[in-house]
């Protein structure tokens, strides 16, 4: 059986088992990856996998199944467990699938990997760094290629079929001079081809000039309250919580701060976030839902207006509020005016954050943490690396007093950042 | 999937060093929030690897289907990638790891009939109609019930054969409550090692710890500020085994090490109060089960504990079988994989500080003014051993007496030089088994360990 075979196999199944809706995935993947342990290449894996998740609906109670197999005693027999969970649970008028759409397919990317550009381009990285940065201690870098095709049906008829083929490079690393240590870095980009070396990638080559410099950091020398530089890398530390807090645990719970806010001032009136699953600008974005739309881009928060939270179908339903476009994800942030130089020029007294090593924040966007990676600045310079060195404030009040953002951002092929710095931070 | 006990008679494919695991990971979880079932799901992902080493390179396939054939292509597959490896990098030629031997198999299955679906549905319900009805003043309530079960079995070319079925399972319940218009939460883990048949006997066993859970979190929302700076501390057991994982264990797993941890220059250096022992448990501390039992790593070695820190001496290192070979020793068993398609990295299982002398009540005494913590909401370190933990629930003491709760904060500080300052360990053992830790793949681990006091930096306003 294909892959649009085997999907519509299970819905049958299931639909003969008593349910009243249901939906089916059936994934097929296959992963090659050269890998960089304490700075050699030494690993090549190839891991191939197959995906089956269905979900039911039956008296409005439902349940999920996955399961990696295709033959037919495996999925009789996730059908039956399925129906059995199902039929387990309390029924839920927010239970639902999304209704009939235009059978759609969608691709993105290569069939197959490029083999020897994979290696040549990690090992062009590599040489790189031993010759530029010879403090540098690679503990793992590791580039890789996954493929799939993915069919996705239900039983209102939809069908969508996707196939994709994405690049991915991650990296951790160390300086060390003597006894000096510096504090763990490291990057990750995704992209459709190996087009560009992976020394010009995201923030590749500034994190590497960066930790040489930081094998010896020193603490702030008072305590102080002050403007923090936050940079692409580490935004979405603060801005995770702004989003997990507009989606259904949080809105259904009723314990988002963000519930009321629909169509009001929740941040500066310079930031505008979107999510873009579907634009050219994000590359590895998606093309469907969890449950069963074709993903649209949308805007999220407006000029500091929150448009929309991010509710799923089930969201929407149990809280009578919009089912969001998207799922989130694929977050590109407005650019502002400025250059993320001149914008560290202006400031009389804070930290570039490169790296935040943080608690949880609390429902109420309370939050502390260690700035890593990260540098004092004084009159507009950097003084010097930090160590020791915690920042807290409150993230709804931090989006609330943004002081500039950057025109320069970082594309990471999954989102697209600036530098955004904010004022008011308790530095100690 | 049926994981056979012995898959031995599959290593007439091996012709280089191989390690061969067939595997399955089955996951369950209900999920009710404010009392509808907001997720009721299941998976199991089985599979077969096959890893590969020669000439100083690996090669790693895995494929979902298990029989002879997928065996014989795995195998191939992972020749094949180390022999692209072995054309391209001839610079690692020559190394040989350390042979192993190592035969075990343990089962950890209830014994008891398996429950449905349905049972597990009216206990999670059971449990929320409880708080629903003794405090309707609660904002929300989310109650989980969740199971893992990874079976595996292995066989090496050196000869190593193991079998293993380890569960964990638990209730997880948060609840949240509003004051001056936010909303304040807090939640709790009940469960650990073994089947929910075994670990989740009755909702009415739990019930006086929902109260104390509702009790807990009524003192956090009338919650103050902590001073920030340093402090004197007493970090309970759930803080001491996060730091003992965390911010040390990581600096000693080899390959850290060998990535530049601060931890590779203090061998056999005094690094931590001598009151201070650390070990990482293998399986078994104090004749009792830990939490995650391992008796054979996932490359065929026996697994023996490894002390890491005695007497404030850093001892040893973590390592798999290529590590061992670099740093000229023995590995103990630390090489593990999470998932069918994972290949074993150096990983911590059991980590704890050795218990001391001290009552908690005596340690609480001596103390004017400062912090109990009691509970974490996460934690991070790095290769420096600076750690930053999240303060889910702590208290004040002031002049030797608990007092007023405080709100959530993070502590932080350099776990080295943070261990110099204990002067005080409590004798009780209490091991937290909910961790999963992440390195390239998430794993579960046990962190554990006794109260100890010190001074550390805590966050505020």
């Amino acid at each position: 059986m294909n892959q649009s075979d085997i999907a519509n196999y299970c819905i049958e199944q299931l639909k003969e088992a008593g349910a009243h809706k249901s939906q089916c995935a059936v994934t097929f993947s296959e992963k090659k990856e050269l890998n960089v342990e304490t700075g050699e290449m030494s690993l090549f894996r190839t891991t191939f996998d197959t995906n089956v998740g269905m979900s039911v609906i039956v008296d409005q109670k439902s349940g999920s199944v996955a399961i990696n197999k295709t033959d037919k005693d495996s999925i009789n027999e996730a059908v039956r467990k399925v129906m059995d969970m199902a039929q387990s649970s309390q029924p839920d008028d927010a239970n639902d699938i999304s209704p009939s759409q235009p059978k759609q397919s969608f691709s993105k990317g290569d069939e197959k990997p490029d083999m020897e550009k994979m290696y040549l381009r990690l090992d062009e990285f590599m040489g790189y760094v031993k010759k530029t940065h010879p403090t540098i201690n690679m503990e793992a870098a590791i580039v890789d290629f996954s493929h799939s095709t993915s069919v996705f049906q239900n039983s209102n008829g939809v069908e969508f079929t996707t196939k994709e083929g994405m690049y991915g490079f991650s990296n951790m690393f160390t300086a060390k001079e003597g006894k000096d240590t510096s504090s763990f870095n490291g990057m990750g980009i995704s992209a459709l081809n190996l087009n560009t070396p992976f020394i010009e990638s995201g923030s590749a080559k500034r994190l590497l000039k960066q930790s040489t410099e930081q094998v010896r950091t020193k603490p702030v020398s008072e305590k102080f309250t002050g403007e923090i530089v936050v940079t692409p890398d580490c935004l979405s530390d603060f801005l995770g919580f702004i989003t997990g807090d507009i989606s259904d645990g949080k809105i259904i719970s009723k314990t988002s701060i963000y519930k009321e806010k629909l169509n009001k001032q929740i941040t500066d009136s310079r930031f505008t976030l979107h999510a873009r699953p579907v634009s050219d600008e994000i590359t590895d974005g998606y093309f469907i839902t969890d449950d069963g739309y074709v993903a649209e881009n949308n805007t999220i928060i407006d000029n500091g207006v929150l448009k929309t939270h991010l509710l799923s179908l089930y969201g929407a339903n149990k809280t009578g509020g919009k089912r969001a476009v998207n799922g989130g994800g694929a977050f590109v942030v407005d650019a502002g005016e400025k250059p993320k130089d001149e914008i560290i020029r202006n400031i009389k007294k804070g930290i570039l954050l490169e790296r935040f090593s943080g608690g949880r924040p609390s429902a109420d966007g309370e939050f502390s943490g260690v700035a890593k990676n990260s540098y004092y600045i004084e009159n507009g310079e950097l003084k010097y690396p930090i160590s020791e060195t915690m920042i807290s404030g409150n993230i709804q009040e931090m989006f609330s007093n943004i002081g500039e953002i950057s025109s320069d951002r970082i594309d990471f092929g999954y989102c697209i950042f600036p530098w955004i710095s904010f004022k008011g931070v308790t530095v100690s | 999937m049926n994981i056979p006990h012995d898959i031995s008679q599959y290593n007439h494919h091996f012709r280089d060093y191989t390690e061969l695991r067939v595997q399955e990971n089955r996951v369950t979880r209900i999920s009710l929030t404010n009392g509808d079932v907001t997720g009721n799901v299941s998976s199991a992902q089985s599979g077969v690897s096959a890893r590969v080493f020669k000439d100083g390179n690996w090669g790693f396939s895995s494929a979902p289907e298990f029989n002879d054939d997928s065996v014989g292509r795995v195998v191939k597959s992972s020749t094949e990638n180390v022999q692209f490896m072995n054309l391209k990098n001839t610079s690692r030629c020559g190394l040989i790891l350390p042979d192993t031997l190592g035969e075990y198999e343990m089962d950890f299955a209830t014994k008891k009939p398996r429950e449905n679906q349905k049972y597990w549905v009216d206990f999670a319900r059971e449990v929320d109609g409880y708080l629903e009805k003794k405090f309707p003043e609660l904002l929300s309530r989310n109650v989980m019930v969740a199971g893992t079960d990874m079976e595996k079995s292995l066989s090496t070319s050196d000869g190593s054969k193991s079998y293993s079925m380890t569960p964990r399972s638990f209730l997880v319940v948060t609840v949240a409550i509003e004051k001056d218009g936010n909303p304040v939460n807090l939640y709790e883990f009940f469960g650990g090692l073994g089947q929910m048949e075994d670990n989740l006997l009755s909702p009415s066993d739990f019930l006086p710890k929902l109260d104390d859970l509702v009790s807990r979190l009524k003192q956090k929302a009338d919650g103050v500020f902590p001073t920030a700076g340093l402090q004197n501390v007493i970090m309970d057991a759930d803080l001491a085994g996060i730091l003992a994982h965390e911010a040390i264990g990581h600096t000693t797993e080899a390959d850290l090490v060998l990535g530049g941890s601060v931890a590779g220059d203090l061998m056999g250096q005094e690094v931590v109060s001598p009151l201070i022992t650390l070990v990482d448990y293998a399986n078994t501390f104090d004749d009792k089960t830990c939490p995650v039992p391992v008796y054979v790593d996932d490359e065929g070695t026996p697994s023996k504990d490894t002390v890491i820190i005695k007497d404030g001496v850093l001892k040893n290192f973590m390592h798999n079988k290529e590590s061992a070979q670099h740093f000229e020793t023995q590995p103990d068993g630390n090489a593990r994989a999470y998932a069918f398609s994972d290949e074993p990295l150096i990983r911590m299982r059991n980590t704890a500080f050795v218990p001391g002398t001290n009552s908690l009540e005596d340690m609480i005494s001596s103390i004017d003014d400062g912090y109990y913590l009691t509970k974490s909401s996460n934690g991070q370190a790095d290769s420096t051993s600076e750690f930053m933990f999240g303060i889910a629930m702590g208290y004040e003491i002031k002049n030797g007496k608990i007092g007023r709760a405080i709100k959530e904060t993070t502590i932080s500080g350099i776990a080295f030089d943070v261990l110099k300052t204990v002067d005080m360990i409590s004798e009780e053992m209490s091991w937290s088994a909910g961790g999963m830790c992440g390195k390239k793949q998430w794993i579960p681990v046990g962190m554990g360990g006794p109260a100890i006091k010190c001074k550390v930096n805590i966050g505020g306003r």
